[in-house]
Formats: structure tokens, C-alpha cells, sequence
């Protein structure tokens, strides 16, 4: 409130109210509001048991940070449990190492150094270094939440549940509504089910169509915190969406666009706007924002070096082996990539992930999506 | 409407998992089992990281008459608990945090009413009369952990203690994946302004911060003992001041910094003493080119005999006491085990006259 108030020119400090929040309070906001929203909609029964209903509201392995999972997903498992299957247990522990290798090596250890710094930093930086910070940024936030969905899902597994996709390698969307249903897939339906077709979604032309659109990116923008800098990166993805969706009534779909070099060249163009917008999301005020995006385009004059050259391969080397594996695996999921892999190549691939991780000694960090 | 007892099951991919799980952890425990006898080979032992934990730990053990070492890394080095406890009856608690500034340390303290015990505050002061930075964040860091740390922490730690005392690559200060890239010798670009790199390891931690340097380094000309110098050359060099605050306006600003740094460690001081508790300033051995470059930036007369001036607590320079004076840093900046149990026995009697002068109360 402070802060939307200081930026209005209104001089306000709030009075330090020192409540405890309870862990995980949006996460499990959303699901009882989709819960009493489906059962009103008759769309779904209500539970028949309290203790059902009580561990879908405080499941813990996704409880901090999602995916969020609805009740008609989730209450059939707790009334008719699936039986064991052989190698689900095992299967879920490689998801949490797979989950712990993204968030604690590749967040962590050769990303968050780079971003942590651009973003921290008060002078102006050389483009490079300005584009490291925000690719590395980029990367860090998607394995930083990826990687907790992931263990989320891994440690449901082990214990008989089933949790949905959160992430379908989102930076091989090509356009701003491909990338949505790519990226923290169970809070862009959840928004989409629950406030945009209720708005009237696209069904009432093209201006309501992009108000809507706008509407929900500014409240997707507003739930990650009380900053106008969060509002900015929603307003953004909402007009981005506005001009696909303008762009795609006036012109549909070419067909050159289905040729793979446009559809690169489309995803590219995607994947720098959404780093664009990541500038907004991660910087902490507008003054460092502008800064970086002044760095970006490079009309900052003198500028400072701020990064190490490991640094800038850091982030270039796990960027590229990102895209690449994005644009590989976007048609497909990680359980069919996982049936088609040698054996060898799999346990070779999972020990050396356990001994990275070993490697860490628990120097990481806290997810970036536990703030939400 | 659906009935709950839909069905939503996530696939798990055609593989003998449980087969594939056992090889995995095999592979990973044989590769740890080697990086183990690699590191080991290599000279490295099982020791304690002096984390913001173990230092939160020694803040909880403070008493309200306890005797606390404060600083930087010289009195982790420098100070033998046993011998300074033979000297002055009471144990000393090991508060002082290697590359910090310690004011926040000393008004935590201060601000601690249950507190009217002996400070010991070792002051280089380069480092004490630095406004903010990583130096004081140091403390600030610590400071955070003792005032919250979770049930799950504190578990954590004892978890981690037990570790670390047993397996020799669980060293945070060298041996993690993050500082094993930065090993990595890669040109940097001309100009770049990337901050120096620590020394590498070169001590070992007990569980009362008791720390001790590694043979190796007090052997001068030896391979540990050069790198510990080079990365003191490099960072006893001042960074350069930030290019997007006009330097005169820089210098304004640490200049009040500093200034104001003065009178609040007296007003700290005075809060401690005001209870009955006693501060005494202590500056330790340091020698050669580190010396040389503390002496022209940090002239004795306007930091250390100002700082006992303004706060009016007694203070041992190592220099005026020929008994003090005589060790030699084998890196230039903190004494080897050996002396530092002969060094502790020697501060002892210092100390403890300097805790019986007269302590004005306010």
C-alpha cells in the first residue's frame, strides 16, 4: 500500500502490523476459491469427507508455491486412491532430483549470481552485461519455479498422487497465448476459468476481448505482490497479448507461419519479449528498471563491466542449452522423453545430478515463488 | 456435474525404476566416495564452516557476565580460548566474524539489556569504520540468523556439524560447485569490475569458532601460504568508488560515515558500560606489505588513538608492547596456531589490567 501510494505522491507509512501469515496462503486461496466456485457452478460434488478436503487444501508437497491444483483433479484420488504401480515411487524420486538439480545448480549456482548482480547494481552497465543479468534472470526464474513444481509432482508421486503440469518449455512458445499455456500452466487456467470467460473472454468482440485480456494480466501482474513494478510486467503481457490477438483477427493464421524457420524466428521474438518484461518483474523499483533497459539498447554512454567473463558464459552457455532443449522437447513430455532414453544414459544422467547436488552443501537459497 | 470419483493419473514412463533409482545412488556414492579421497589428497580435512549458524550458536551461549570477542578475522585466529580462560578466569565466546565490520556485533550488544559483561573488540579500521557494504553485512547476516532462525535450521545445522566434522569436501569456503567454477582461472575483460576472489582455504573450526591456521600456511613460501598473500593484495586494495555517485559526493558521504561511526560506537560503548559491563580495544599482529598498507591508509592517530580517545575505553596495540610485537603473520595478517596460544598468554595480563582501569560509566 506504501508503495502505491508514494508513487500517487501520498506520503503514507502504514503501521507495522506484525501478523504471522499462514505458509502457502495464496496457493491455497486459489484452490478453495476454484473449490466453492466448481461446487456453486455444479460442476463438481462436495467432498464427502472433511479429512479429504483438508489434505486437498494443505497437500504440502505443492502447498508453497503450486502447482495449484484443483479439487475435481484432486478429491477422486483421496476417495478412490490409485493402487501402487511398480517404479512410480522411484520414478517420483527422479522428478525431486530432476526438481533440486533445476532450482540449486542451475538457478542457484550459475545464475543468480549474474541476475543478483545486474539487478542490484546503482550505475550503468554495458549492454552485455545488461543482457546477461536479464537472460540470466530468465532462466534463473524458470528453473527456480520449475524446479519446485517438479519436486512437487516427484514427492506427490512417492507418496500415491498425482499432481498436473505446471510447465510445458515455455521458452519455445511461440506467441504471448502459446507462452501462457506453457507457463505456470495451473495459475494461467485458473485465471482463465475463473475470471476471464467469466468476464465474457473472447466472446464479445475484439475491444471487450482485449480488455479482458488486460484485466487479467494487470490481476496476474497485482497477485505476485503490491508493486507498481509487478502491475508494469503484467500490463505488459497483457499487451502483448492485446496485439497477438489484434494481429490474428486482422491477418489469421498464414500458412508461412507454420514453416519452421518463422515459427523459430516467432518463438525467438517471444522469448525476448518475455525477457523484456522479466526486467519489471525482478527489478525492485522503476529507477533500476529503466536503467536496465536503457543498458539493453545500449544508449547509456559510458557504462560499467560488471561481470565476470565466467559469469557471461554462465549464463550464455545454460541460455543456449535452455532454448535447445525447449525447442527439442515442446511437442513432447518428459515421461515420453524418459521412455525413449537408453538406461545407461539415464542413471548416468541422474548420478550426476545427485553428485552436483551433493557438491552444493546446501548453499542455496530460498524459491524465488515462496514471496507469492 | 462430475462425480469424485473422476480419475486423473499422471503416466509413469516404461522403466525398471526402482533398478535404475539403485545404480544412480551407486554411481553417485562411488564418484562422492572419490572426490572425498581426492580432496583429502589434496591437503584438505574435515572442519566446521564457520557459518551464520555456528556464530548464532555462540551468540545464544553469551551470559550476562560473559566475556565476548568481537571483530574481524584476526581475533578468530589470533585468540586461544584455553590460554585466555587460564588467563582470565572466564571463557571467552568467539563473536568475531572473519572479513566484517563489527559495529553491528557491538550495538547488538549494546542494545542487549540483559548484557554487562567484557567486550573484546579487535578493530582494523578499514574495516570497523566502514559505513555499510559487504563488511558490515557480514554482521548483519549473522545478526539475522541468531534472531530467526527456524526449528528446521537449527536441525539443519546440528545435521550439517556432523557432517562437516567427518567429511573433508564439505568445505563452503573451497569446495562447493560455486567456488569450484570460480576457480576457474578466466581472463576477466579489461576494466571489468569483478571483486577479488577470498583467500582459499586455510583454517580449520571448532564448534566454539576456536580457529586455527592450517600448517601449511604458516610454512612461508609454500604453496597456501603465496596464495593467502595474493588474495590479501588484492583485497587490501580499496575498490574502486561507485561510478554513478559524483566522487567528491562519495567522499562526503563515507567521510560523515565514518564520522558518525565514531560516535556511535561511543554510545554503544557507553550503553554496555552504563550497565557495568567493560570494553577494551585490542589491535593484533600484522606484518609486511598488509601492514605497510594499513599504516598508509589507516595512519594509527586519527583511527586508533581517536577511537580510544572518543570512546574513552582502554586499548593494547600490539606495537607498544615489545612481548606483543615480536610474532611474525606467516601471511602477514593473522598468527599461526602455535603462536596464537603463546600470543593469547601474553594479551592475557594486558587484558585483564585493561579491564581493571577505571571504566567511566557514561
Amino acid at each position: 500500500m506504501e508503495g502505491f501510494l508514494v508513487q500517487m505522491g501520498v506520503q503514507y507509512r502504514a503501521p507495522a502490523i506484525d501478523v504471522i501469515l499462514p505458509v502457502g496462503i495464496s496457493f491455497y486461496t486459489f484452490q478453495t476459491l476454484s473449490y466453492t466456485l466448481d461446487i456453486y457452478r455444479r460442476q463438481l460434488a462436495p467432498a464427502a469427507s472433511f479429512r479429504d478436503f483438508a489434505l486437498y487444501v494443505a497437500f504440502f508437497p505443492q502447498l508453497v508455491a503450486g502447482p495449484i491444483v484443483r479439487a475435481i483433479d484432486f478429491l477422486p484420488q483421496c476417495v478412490s486412491p490409485t493402487p501402487p504401480r511398480a517404479g512410480r515411487f522411484a520414478w517420483g524420486m527422479f522428478l525431486m532430483t530432476l526438481g533440486l538439480f533445476q532450482k540449486v545448480v542451475l538457478a542457484d549456482t550459475l545464475l543468480a549470481g549474474a541476475s543478483d548482480a545486474v539487478f542490484r547494481y546503482g550505475g550503468k552497465l554495458a549492454m552485455i552485461d545488461a543482457w546477461a543479468g536479464v537472460l540470466g534472470f530468465s532462466a534463473q526464474i524458470f528453473f527456480d519455479f520449475s524446479g519446485y513444481s517438479t519436486c512437487a509432482i516427484g514427492l506427490a508421486l512417492c507418496l500415491g498422487f498425482s499432481l498436473p503440469d505446471n510447465f510445458k518449455f515455455p521458452y519455445a512458445a511461440v506467441g504471448f497465448s502459446d507462452f501462457w499455456r506453457r507457463w505456470h500452466i495451473s495459475l494461467s487456467t485458473w485465471l482463465r476459468d475463473y475470471l476471464y470467460i467469466p468476464l465474457g473472454g473472447n466472446r464479445h468482440g475484439s475491444l471487450r476481448t482485449g480488455f479482458n485480456l488486460v484485466v487479467l494480466m494487470f490481476l496476474g501482474g497485482l497477485w505476485h505482490g503490491a508493486a507498481w513494478t509487478f502491475v508494469v510486467w503484467g500490463l505488459i503481457h497483457g499487451f502483448y497479448l492485446v496485439v497477438e490477438h489484434t494481429l490474428r483477427t486482422l491477418f489469421g493464421d498464414p500458412r508461412f507461419f507454420s514453416t519452421l524457420l518463422s515459427k523459430i524466428a516467432i518463438g525467438l521474438l517471444t522469448y525476448a519479449a518475455v525477457c523484456f518484461a522479466w526486467v519489471f518483474f525482478r527489478a525492485t523499483d522503476f529507477g533500476t528498471a529503466w536503467r536496465i533497459v536503457e543498458s539493453m539498447v545500449g544508449i547509456t554512454g559510458t557504462a560499467d563491466k560488471l561481470l565476470a567473463t565466467r559469469e557471461l558464459l554462465q549464463v550464455g552457455i545454460v541460455t543456449v542449452i535452455l532454448l535447445t532443449a525447449h525447442w527439442m522437447l515442446r511437442e513432447t513430455s518428459i515421461e515420453k522423453v524418459a521412455a525413449r532414453t537408453p538406461m545407461w544414459l539415464i542413471a548416468g544422467v541422474w548420478a550426476t545430478m545427485l553428485f552436483f547436488l551433493i557438491l552444493n552443501q546446501g548453499s542455496a537459497n530460498a524459491f524465488i515463488y515462496f514471496q507469492f | 456435474m462430475h462425480s469424485s470419483t473422476s480419475s486423473f493419473e499422471r503416466p509413469v514412463p516404461a522403466m525398471p525404476w526402482t533398478g535404475l533409482a539403485v545404480a544412480a545412488y551407486l554411481i553417485a556414492a562411488v564418484v562422492t566416495v572419490a572426490w572425498e579421497i581426492r580432496v583429502r589428497s589434496q591437503g584438505y580435512e574435515p572442519t566446521l564452516n564457520d557459518t551464520t549458524d555456528l556464530w548464532a550458536d555462540r551468540r545464544e551461549a553469551v551470559r550476562p557476565d560473559a566475556l565476548v570477542v568481537i571483530g574481524d578475522s584476526r581475533p578468530l585466529f589470533d585468540i586461544d580460548l584455553d590460554a585466555l580462560e587460564e588467563g582470565l578466569g572466564k571463557r571467552p565466546i568467539q563473536l568475531a566474524i572473519a572479513g566484517s565490520g563489527a559495529y553491528p556485533i557491538l550495538e547488538n550488544l549494546a542494545n542487549d539489556e540483559s548484557f554487562k559483561g567484557d567486550v573484546v573488540v579487535s578493530l582494523v579500521p578499514a574495516m570497523f569504520l566502514t559505513p555499510g557494504g559487504y563488511l558490515e553485512q557480514a554482521s548483519k547476516d549473522a545478526l539475522r540468523r541468531h534472531r530467526s532462525r527456524s526449528p528446521s535450521q537449527r536441525f539443519s545445522h546440528h545435521i550439517a556439524m556432523f557432517l562437516e566434522e567427518r567429511i573433508a569436501f564439505l568445505q563452503q569456503e573451497d569446495l562447493t560447485l560455486a567456488m569450484l567454477l570460480q576457480n576457474i582461472e578466466i581472463p576477466n575483460r579489461p576494466g571489468a569490475l569483478v571483486p577479488p576472489r577470498f583467500p582459499p582455504y586455510f583454517q580449520t573450526v571448532d564448534r566454539e569458532r576456536r580457529t586455527r591456521m592450517a600448517d601449511e600456511c604458516a610454512i612461508v613460501g609454500s604453496p597456501m601460504q603465496q596464495a593467502v598473500t595474493a588474495s590479501w593484495q588484492r583485497l587490501f586494495v580499496p575498490p574502486p568508488p561507485p561510478t554513478w555517485i559524483p566522487p567528491e559526493v562519495f567522499r562526503e558521504t563515507m567521510g560523515k560515515g565514518i564520522e558518525a561511526r565514531f560516535g556511535e560506537t561511543a554510545a554503544a560503548i557507553a550503553k554496555i558500560r552504563a550497565r557495568g559491563g567493560r570494553v577494551v580495544w585490542v589491535r593484533f599482529p600484522h606484518t609486511a606489505w598488509v601492514k605497510e598498507m594499513e599504516n598508509i591508509g589507516t595512519p594509527r592517530a586519527p583511527t586508533w588513538d581517536r577511537m580510544l580517545q572518543v570512546t574513552g575505553a582502554p586499548g593494547i596495540h600490539f606495537e607498544d608492547h615489545p612481548e606483543l610485537a615480536g610474532f611474525d603473520c606467516p601471511e602477514w595478517s593473522h598468527l599461526s596456531a602455535p603462536d596464537s596460544v603463546e600470543f593469547s598468554k601474553r594479551l592475557a595480563p594486558h587484558l585483564k589490567r585493561a579491564f581493571e582501569e577505571r571504566q567511566p560509566k557514561s
